[in-house]
């Protein structure tokens, strides 16, 4: 039985070769004290109104220093948008009575292949996490290089609220999450939402995914789809 | 260890069916999943109607100018957001006239979506139509001079276009008033007050003009950015070749449309065009060589230059933001002889009248 088990997730983290960032919004994001290594990888399929069907692949590692601090970087190839991007972040943990609080700083760098655009963007966020919800709040700094001109967007709101049906302690859960940005691109005010959730096999495995919904436009803009994807994946922890 | 395996498999085909589903999902033209939650008029829905509307109502036509006109001049406004008073779009399409522009465009957000609004608006271009008339439409003549009046067809003496008087004849679209939707025209079931007036969201004309024994076409492109987003309808046309349907050779070509890409500053709204979409548009303009492309919906003045394509974001010309009126609420763009553009500044300096003013001139108001 062991074997049919890991070949069922080692096919599962084969097709999936992937994101990465999900963990952030479902589960555990903290040090469990034993184990300091991350890998995720994930698979996304869906359809935006530019490349119509889509599909990429992301892949992921974070290290646990100690309780309070971790490091990750990801990689993310979007195959039929021609996306390919990376990212590096920092993350300091700090808990506060029962919040547990994150502050973060990120890099990320996306070469949209199609445009010839060359994306920077910097973020500086705060995330605070209880058993059944966490918000995040902060700023993104946006950056692009396309056809020989630069332009610098001025500086723009980080949100993101999310909210599961159980307790982050449980093996499964699920949740409702709304936020501007995904694991691998900060939006303006377009509010995206969706459902995710995760089922932990062991302390070692866990499986994760996820239904987003990417508007176009938002608030008086009578928000219509821009892109619908799921996505699922492996987290896979050891010491 | 029975049991651990069994939910591994049961969890590992619930994934599968995630995937499968939302791919089978999102892959159907039916399903709009925001949709669900948030009633709108769909993009890829106007941009179709537009479509026919265009070809069968020709509401944009191509204009040539008269050989002794080598040089036009045409009017910008955007985000007049009329309510009762259309003043501010009235003192535009008196200003376009008597300073002899070829024709208007506007950014969108044209009126805030009442019926009564849509109605005094609907009347403000109908009282500049007749001025425009006057000034620029003679009948058509025969062969000896004489006008053909049993055909009553009128011709702009100074682009040739041909006007039919009969009960196709919809005076609003005689005069060249040319706006594009904003997301104010589309809320609570705007579309279908604005499509009855104007007919179209996506479109474009050309202006031809013979100097010296050459011909030059300038194009007028004119998208639907009402939503924050193109559309998937709108950009497949896009990619079919709207824009290249001609083989005329363009000297110019200039955009016009709601939703902003560059954002003024800090206190503006940033564009809600999702990333991607962004660089899409960014590079179609380039492939386009447009020349100056323009931009509202963030009421507020952004001009730069980028990738070669003159940007200019608009500010709002009504009367919330500018009671007293403003020295650039409107700008004109003079094509010259050798196709080079000068843009100039126009201002709007007229007041908001009362209810009893407004409706001694024929305005509907709300109290009424």
């Amino acid at each position: 039985m062991e074997f049919v088990k890991k070949l069922i997730l080692s096919l599962t983290l084969v097709l999936s070769t992937g994101t990465a960032m999900a963990q952030y919004y479902s589960g555990e994001h903290t040090f469990d004290g034993v184990n300091r290594n991350e890998v995720s990888a994930s698979v996304t399929t869906g359809k935006n109104i530019i490349t119509g069907p889509c599909i990429g692949n992301t892949l992921h590692y974070k290290h646990y220093f100690n309780n309070n601090w971790s490091v990750d970087g990801g990689a993310n190839l979007q195959y039929t948008k021609g996306l390919y991007g990376f990212k590096a972040k920092g993350e300091y943990h700090l808990k506060i009575k029962s919040f547990h609080m994150f502050a973060s700083g990120e890099y990320m760098y996306n070469h949209y292949h199609s445009y010839n655009t060359n994306e920077n963007v910097g973020n500086l966020s705060v995330r605070f996490e209880r058993g059944y919800w966490d918000i995040t709040l902060g700023t993104s700094f946006i950056g692009y290089n396309m056809m020989g001109d630069h332009y610098t967007e001025p500086i723009t709101l980080t949100f993101g609220a999310h909210a599961t049906l159980r307790p982050r302690t449980c093996h499964w859960n699920a949740g409702l999450l709304f936020r501007n940005y995904d694991d691998f691109y900060y939006e303006n005010w377009n509010i995206n939402w969706g459902l995710d959730f995760y089922y932990r096999f062991n302390s070692k495995w866990k499986m994760f995914g996820e239904f987003n919904i990417r508007p176009a436009g938002s608030m008086s803009q009578l928000a219509s789809k821009y892109e619908t994807t799921g996505k699922v994946g492996l987290i896979y922890r050891w010491k | 260890m029975e049991i651990t395996m069994k939910k591994s498999i049961s969890y590992s085909l619930l994934a599968a069916v995630l995937l499968t589903a939302s791919g089978l999902f999102t892959s159907c033209e039916k399903v709009s999943p925001t949709g669900v939650l948030i009633g709108n008029t769909s993009v890829d829905d106007r941009v179709k109607q537009s479509l026919v509307n265009f070809s069968a109502l020709e509401v944009a036509t191509d204009k040539e100018l008269a050989d002794t006109i080598q040089e036009y001049s045409f009017l910008v406004g955007s985000d007049s957001h009329i309510t009762e008073d259309p003043g501010r779009l009235e003192e535009m399409l008196q200003i376009g006239i008597d300073n002899d522009d070829l024709f208007f465009c506007h950014l969108g957000d044209l009126a805030d979506t009442k019926a009564e609004y849509y109605s005094n608006t609907e009347m403000a271009i109908w009282r500049a139509t007749m001025d425009w008339m006057d000034k620029y439409l003679v009948a058509e003549t025969n062969g000896s001079g004489e006008a053909i009046l049993d055909t009553a067809m009128y011709i702009d003496k100074r682009t040739g276009c041909l006007y039919r008087k009969d009960n196709n004849f919809f005076l609003p679209y005689i005069l060249p008033f040319y706006p594009v939707v904003g997301n104010h025209d589309i809320t609570h079931n705007g579309w279908a007050l604005f499509s009855r007036i104007f007919k179209t969201s996506f479109y474009e004309f050309t202006v031809r003009v013979i100097c010296e024994n050459d011909t030059a076409y300038d194009r007028f492109i004119f998208l639907d950015s009402a939503n924050g987003t193109l559309g998937s309808y709108q950009i497949d046309e896009i990619e079919n070749g709207f824009f290249q349907r001609d083989k005329k050779k363009i000297r110019n070509t200039f955009t016009f449309t709601h939703t902003n890409i560059f954002r003024p500053s800090l206190n503006e709204f940033a564009s809600t065009y999702c990333r991607e979409e962004l660089y899409y548009i960014l590079d179609k303009l380039a492939d386009w060589n447009t020349t100056i492309a323009f931009w509202g919906h963030v009421h507020a003045w952004d001009e730069r230059d980028f990738g070669d394509v003159h940007h200019i974001t608009m500010p709002s010309m009504n009367f919330v933001d500018h009671p007293n009126g403003g020295d650039n609420l409107l700008i004109r763009v003079t094509v010259k002889k050798d196709g080079k553009c000068k843009i100039e500044p126009v201002g709007l300096y007229c007041k908001q009248r009362s209810k009893q003013e407004l409706e001694d001139e024929g305005y509907i108001t709300t109290t009424h």
